[in-house]
């Protein structure tokens, strides 16, 4: 149904797939980010709350 | 070597969003109250039209949500920001314009709603004159915001920073999106959307108004104020970054789960139900950080009110995000949506999460900036419990109501007849549990008082810091990279970025569920048959909207047999495309209006009458205000022409010229409804100018509901 309203709507497909895909984009930058993340560098971010 | 520069924290503007936060908090609280006591003895309403049930929820939910809950994100935004951008706000001038401004939107919106101009969408209620002075004051807080944030002294945005940003930027989009309106008068006007496309901008609206104003900034909160409470930093701060941008990216889908089972198109409910449930993971991921910070420190919980306070928020944040997900997917919707159990939901949420959380930043944040120590741990204890106590008797009546009105509601005998075919029988069921949730939220008022007493007390034993010292070495202005770094970092290091990241990944999702709407003929099918509003229909619908009728009463019969054997034909969407506002509703405190002006549910032009007039006098036991002023006041045709017009613009396809006559055939219609009322029962003794008086108006309009559709099967009869 979706597929169908988007194909009538004209050339709009696009936006399906672009959602798709930054939906995947996002999920793996960000936890390749953390993942890769040196641990000084976490601690130090963490701690921002704790030293002012 | 980089200096040391020396500055001062405005603590002065913290501890004005702090006193607006207890403020609005009690009077918002008080206003929830009555209503509640309302629900179980309506002669509460006093027959006072700006004390009247309909009026003053949403003058409850719009106060706690905007007036508590919004001063409160403002009080821990502005002294958190400061500290993590090692800088004072960018400017005093524009804090106190922020904070002036909203609480002159605050009385605004006190003042408008009870009187009955409103808009009707949830959260949405304010007319465009505050939506424009809403969207200035929002402008005002952003420059401030960023202002503070570009000339800071801390190279890294901490992870709260981020979702102070996300809301920013969120707010702006959904306020924007869902005020677009044409105004007909001072204070009223039509929004651009109608029927099911106004009903998805509302619910991807109101859904993200819980999001990214009761939870994105409160999040943010937590990961400052929590930390700072149990001296030790958050148990994972890579958890809370997957958790940010999977929180936004997958929070502005979830809307449509408003509207499962309504007329809105099968492929956005399964959209709306499926991002829902994805929902859990990040929610829970904040959960846990949340209360995983805790860990090695649970000893200091017993003894320390503030900990406490903050436990039961994030306690609470984790049931509701596992129960939303739950009451999203549809077959589990079929029984909480429009029932009392949505009323629990959120209460869980708004008093748990905002509401605990809100007390335990104050009494970890007053002392602070007053220089003092808590006025009484004992009484901190008092109110916790009082809150925790108010939060459990709330909740478990709305469950159980949910629960049995939605089982009456469905109930058929075995040889396939509604067991209750009377509305009326499902209420007053459940008016103990409306008295019991009355002493829950009583008791959680009172843990309010307590709260506020032993914070006015700590403060008036200290001296505000109004400027507080602190020292930070100058930002260098050229970052030197160090190697190869990530981009992440490059984003953190620069807010703009982070604010068009942000505002991408949020308008993914927006985009892909409205646009399709907004441009697909098919999504709404046209019905042949269905008509523009007469003229005294159209100003019967907007005493309607005025009244908060659509607080109680809903307008969307959904596919199940127990509904249709009720009220007749199930709702389509092409009905709905001269309808602005839209009317669905998301709670039956009454019956559902729908089909009301046709089949077994239509009554007599004197039935409304009497009944609007006093509805426990055709109706023992209705908890319905009774509406007597609608039989004083004369309904005000000077608008007629000005709003025909506005619709003509909007699509309505009225007549040209049309507005010029339009008084006209209201008069005729108004005198056919009072002659028949006079033919069916002449003792009500109807004024000589009845046809003059507003209620000829909401009758003209009770009548019309759900005609068109039938009008063909029905030839002759209508």
């Amino acid at each position: 149904m979706f597929k169908y309203i988007l194909q009538s709507a004209g050339d709009i497909n696009w936006m399906a797939m672009l959602a798709l895909v930054l939906f995947f984009a996002i999920f793996l930058f960000s936890t390749v980010w953390v993942i890769t993340r040196k641990k000084d560098y976490v601690d130090k971010v963490s701690r921002l709350p704790l030293d002012d | 070597m980089t200096q040391v520069e020396q500055f001062h924290y405005d603590n002065a503007i913290v501890k004005k969003f702090a006193y607006a936060t207890m403020l609005w908090g009690l009077v918002g609280m008080l206003v929830g109250l009555w209503v509640a006591l309302e629900l179980v003895f309506p002669a509460l309403n006093l027959e006072k039209p700006w004390l009247t049930f309909g009026r003053i929820r949403p003058l409850h939910t719009n106060a706690v949500i905007f007036a508590f809950v919004g001063n409160g994100i403002f009080m821990g935004v502005y002294y958190s920001l400061q500290r993590l951008m090692k800088a004072r706000m960018f400017s005093d001038m524009l804090s106190n314009i922020h904070f002036w401004g909203w609480q002159l939107i605050i009385v605004s919106a006190a003042l408008t709603l009870p009187l009955g101009y409103t808009t009707s969408g949830e959260y949405a209620e304010l007319t465009w004159p505050i939506d424009l002075a809403i969207t200035l004051v929002w402008v005002v807080f952003g420059i401030n915001m960023f202002g503070t944030i570009i000339k800071r002294r801390e190279e890294h945005l901490y992870v709260a920073v981020w979702f102070y940003i996300a809301t920013w930027i969120t707010v702006a989009v959904l306020h924007i999106v869902r005020n677009l309106e044409i105004p007909t008068s001072g204070l009223h006007s039509y929004g651009i959307f109608a029927g099911v496309q106004e009903a998805l901008v509302q619910w991807w609206y109101g859904h993200n108004a819980v999001a990214f104003f009761l939870t994105t900034p409160y999040l943010g909160l937590m990961y400052y104020f929590l930390p700072k409470a149990a001296n030790r930093p958050v148990f994972s701060y890579r958890l809370s970054i997957v958790h940010f941008w999977a929180l936004i990216f997958i929070y502005i889908w979830a809307g449509p789960h408003h509207l499962l089972y309504t007329s809105l198109p099968d492929w956005a409910q399964s959209l709306g139900m499926v991002f829902s449930l994805m929902l859990i993971a990040p929610s829970w991921g904040g959960m846990l950080n949340g209360l995983l910070t805790l860990r090695g420190a649970w000893d200091r919980v017993r003894e320390d009110p503030i900990l406490k306070f903050m436990v039961v928020a994030v306690t609470a944040y984790g049931m509701s995000t596992f129960e939303g997900p739950m009451m999203s997917i549809k077959s589990f919707n079929a029984i909480t949506h429009y029932s009392d159990w949505t009323i629990g939901h959120v209460h869980v949420g708004a008093l748990g999460w905002n509401g605990m959380l809100t007390f335990g930043v104050m009494y970890w944040l007053l002392p602070r900036i007053f220089d003092t120590k808590l006025h009484s741990v004992k009484l901190a204890n008092v109110h916790f419990w009082l809150g925790t106590l108010g939060i459990i008797f709330y909740a478990i009546p709305m469950y159980w109501s949910g629960i049995t009105q939605n089982l009456m509601w469905r109930a058929f005998t075995p040889d396939g007849f509604l067991v209750y075919p009377n509305f009326l029988e499902t209420v007053t069921q459940i008016i103990p549990m409306y008295a019991i949730r009355a002493v829950g939220g009583a008791l959680f008022i009172s843990g309010v008082v307590v709260g506020i007493y032993n914070l006015i007390k700590t403060v008036s034993s200290g001296r505000l810091i109004a400027n507080e010292l602190a020292e930070a070495p100058a930002l260098p202005t050229k970052h030197v990279a160090e190697g190869k770094e990530h981009w992440h970092r490059w984003i953190e290091r620069k807010p703009v970025q982070m604010l068009i990241g942000s505002l991408i990944v949020v308008l993914i999702g927006g985009m892909v569920e409205l646009f399709p709407m907004w441009w697909v003929d098919d999504n709404v099918p046209k019905i042949a048959s269905v008509h523009p509003y007469t003229p005294l229909e159209l100003q019967g619908r907007d005493l309607f909207v005025r009244e908060g009728c659509v607080g109680c009463h809903s307008q969307m019969v959904r596919p199940f047999r127990f509904e249709t054997e009720r009220y007749g034909e199930y709702s389509k969407s092409g009905e709905f495309i001269y309808d602005r506002p839209f009317l669905w509703g998301s709670k039956r405190t009454g019956p559902d209006l729908a089909r009301e002006g046709v089949g077994k549910l239509k009554k007599a032009d004197s039935w409304h009458y009497a009944h609007l007039y006093d509805p426990r006098s055709i109706s023992p036991g209705s908890i319905m205000p009774a509406y007597s002023w609608l039989t004083k006041n004369d309904l005000d045709t000077s608008t007629t022409a000005a709003k025909i017009k506005v619709l003509r613009q909007l699509g309505t396809p009225y007549d040209s010229d049309y507005e010029l006559t339009a008084n006209e055939d209201l008069a005729k219609q108004a005198a056919g409804i009072v002659k028949r009322i006079n033919e069916e029962k002449p003792d009500l003794g109807l004024p000589e100018d009845a046809d003059k008086k507003e209620i000829i108006a909401i009758i003209a309009y009770l009548q019309r509901l759900g005609v068109d559709i039938t009008v063909q099967d029905q030839a002759g009869n209508q």
